[in-house]
């Protein structure tokens, strides 16, 4: 169970202790996060006391047995994971009302694992019709956090088609100024006899390698910087989240993307010279 | 630069119109973009701010600095809020307790709401209220403030009745009975995401509708400052009982912007750094190749009497009408595509209605501008170079024997 901002870590004892083995008997073992142990400069083996009241009532001593990575969590980006984990019993046992009668026998969830995930569904309807008062959740339907990356990734598709189009302007600008400079030399080539669908075939062929070349190397571009990326943000949040990663799909998808859009520029910028007879072309 | 550098510039860039388009719409791509990412680097911050101080409130006081689901609540907070409104410093102070509720209609279908107590005795409110009238301090039968969305969803307004029943223990359901309420009101709650069904009572109606005591605990105190101000009321409160938490709404936004959707901070210095590149490379290419393409023009200019730094600058005013006229053009562009990121952003859950991702400020028009400004400037550079130590002798000959 996530512990964060219910329990309280008021103090470590591990000098202090008496013998290892007694102490041992003595606290029960719990597993704090990476970040928790950093924080708060503990140890394995160190002896934390953990109260489950803000002023420090009902302390208890655990003693620290090992640490773990948490799972990263994209929702809760820069908020540092100070977690522990307890047994059931000792965290019940910190944490139950004395008041109550019941609150040793209560727990707020309970996590089923189903021979087949696929039964999920049909398992939380019966399970809810045989115990009414429970709510029972299958894992893998949708909830918030599967919208929040929906929406996501509905941005950063937004974002692309505005760069998409941004980069296909600057794309047709540059075939337009390379397609200036040439335009002696298609001269030459229509009066030597050349004809159009040559030079036709000509222009795309030069845009379909221009264009595959400059995708592949956006692709190894990105592959190349995706470690750098990935490491940066892995720093600043202190999460092992990855943050960009290239797949073959994604590759794929930019290039399919920008291919025919490196021919469309490099036809729609030699389309005036084309267009106009030899004579033309030659200024005369 | 006088007036005839610029008509000269103008004339340079006119002379190839495909040219100069393509440069001016590629800039206004690239700065709509940039523009964007500005207005996203602060939007939340801006509109997280604005939500804290629309209701007048700036000392927010809790039990434990954690997430509201997992915080204690202020226990004796009766006489804590006591001992607090009497320090000098605050104006006045609403208690706040905050839960669940189910409510029926007339038409008897149930709808979950949340359900919030407010202490009724203050000037301010933590609603704002648009419709009706607002809860009265004390007596008479139970009664209610709903949003709009709780109005239209449910068919009420001020008048009407619905009945509520309490699940204010955090998921435990209340044995106490459910209450009947009379709606008087509809107003807006600051924080209500755009599908929230929400309700606001007296503190002692909400008690009473979630089985509590009247007296008992608080989930939150909302402190509104005079004098000194919201950082001296923090002081005092922090003195006055060291186990309670107070932030006033300045440290509020300071942790919001360490935590909250910093992923969104991030990815507009990295589009805004992408982008301001992406011009540079841009602007850069279509100088240089327009500057390599019109070398025996600038030679024959040269040899005419045009002094070296008359072509640059020449250079210089094209590259500053092209980054300029682009510039323009990407403000209403930005703000045309601020609106569609705005509306696929706030497709997100629990976003409040009222927040923004892209918000904007006058700072953001004088950055914007800088950076476009100095974009203009390097771009520039390295044709400008290439314009000064052109040799006007050789280039001629050169230009002539091709």
């Amino acid at each position: 169970m996530s512990l964060l901002g219910i329990l309280y870590l008021f103090s470590t004892a591990a000098a202090a202790s008496p013998s290892p083995v007694a102490e041992e008997r003595r606290a029960p073992a719990i597993l704090v996060s990476r970040q928790l142990l950093a924080s708060e400069h503990l140890a394995v083996g160190d002896v934390v006391t953990l109260s489950a009241d803000p002023k420090g009532a009902r302390p208890r001593e655990f003693r620290i047995a090992g640490v773990y990575e948490p799972v990263p969590d994209p929702a809760r980006l820069g908020a540092a994971p100070l977690e522990a984990r307890l047994h059931l019993p000792d965290l019940m046992d910190l944490t139950a009302d004395p008041a109550d009668p019941i609150a040793s026998d209560s727990v707020r969830s309970i996590n089923v694992k189903l021979t087949s995930a696929n039964d999920g569904e049909a398992f939380a309807r019966e399970l809810a019709a045989r115990v009414p008062g429970i709510l029972v959740r299958d894992m893998a339907a949708p909830d918030d956090s599967d919208v929040t990356f929906v929406v996501l990734d509905r941005f950063h598709l937004a974002i692309s088609l505005v760069t998409v189009i941004a980069s296909s302007i600057f794309l047709l600008a540059l075939m337009v100024m390379l397609v200036d400079e040439r335009r002696d030399t298609v001269a030459i080539l229509r009066l030597i006899g050349l004809r159009r669908r040559r030079i036709f075939i000509q222009v795309l062929a030069e845009g379909l390698v221009i264009a595959l070349a400059g995708a592949l190397f956006g692709v190894a571009l990105a592959v190349g910087l995706e470690g750098g990326f990935n490491r940066f943000f892995q720093w600043r949040y202190d999460t092992a989240l990855v943050f960009v990663r290239v797949t073959p799909a994604i590759a794929a998808r930019a290039v399919s993307v920008a291919v025919p859009l490196g021919i469309a520029a490099s036809v729609a910028a030699s389309w005036s010279l084309l267009r106009r007879g030899a004579m033309a072309l030659a200024r005369r | 630069m006088t007036a005839r550098v610029w008509a000269f510039a103008l004339r340079s860039l006119v002379r190839q119109p495909g040219r100069a388009i393509l440069g001016i719409l590629g800039v206004a791509a690239v700065g709509a973009l940039l523009f964007d990412m500005l207005l996203l680097s602060r939007g939340l911050l801006v509109s997280f701010r604005a939500l804290l101080d629309s209701a007048g409130f700036d000392v927010r006081v809790m039990a434990a600095d954690a997430p509201v689901l997992a915080r204690p609540r202020i226990a004796d907070a009766e006489a804590a809020a006591a001992a607090i409104r009497a320090l000098p410093d605050v104006d006045e102070l609403v208690s706040l307790r905050l839960g669940n509720a189910t409510a029926t209609g007339a038409d008897g279908r149930p709808q979950d709401v949340f359900f919030l107590g407010a202490d009724a005795q203050s000037r301010r409110r933590p609603w704002i209220l648009l419709e009706g009238q607002d809860l009265g301090a004390v007596g008479g039968e139970p009664s209610l403030v709903i949003n709009r969305q709780l109005a239209k969803g449910m068919g009420l307004r001020p008048g009407t009745e619905v009945t509520l029943r309490g699940d204010c223990t955090r998921g435990v359901p209340t044995a106490a009975p459910p209450v009947r309420f009379r709606v008087v009101g509809v107003a807006a709650f600051p924080f209500d995401d755009p599908k929230a069904m929400t309700a606001g009572a007296r503190l002692a109606d909400f008690a009473r509708t979630c089985g509590l005591d009247e007296h008992g605990d608080v989930d939150l105190f909302l402190v509104a400052t005079r004098g000194a101000g919201a950082a001296a009321a923090v002081r005092s409160i922090r003195a006055l009982r060291s186990d309670l938490h107070a932030f006033s709404n300045e440290e509020i936004v300071a942790r919001f912007q360490q935590v909250g959707f910093s992923y969104f901070r991030q990815i507009s210095t990295v589009l805004s750094s992408i982008t301001l590149f992406f011009g540079f490379l841009l602007i850069t290419v279509l100088l240089t190749v327009s500057v390599n393409q019109r070398f025996a023009e600038i030679a024959a200019l040269r040899a005419l009497g045009f002094a070296r730094r008359r072509v640059v600058v020449d250079v210089l005013a094209q590259a500053v009408l092209l980054v300029g006229t682009g510039g323009v053009l990407s403000l209403p562009l930005g703000l045309l595509l601020a609106r569609w990121l705005e509306s696929i952003l706030h497709a997100m859950p629990e976003i409040p209605e009222n927040m923004h991702f892209f918000a904007f400020e006058p700072r953001t028009l004088v950055v914007h501008a800088t950076l476009l400004a100095a974009t203009a400037v390097l771009a520039a550079l390295y044709p400008m170079r290439l314009v000064s130590r052109l040799p006007i002798a050789a280039t001629l000959r050169s230009e002539t024997v091709t």
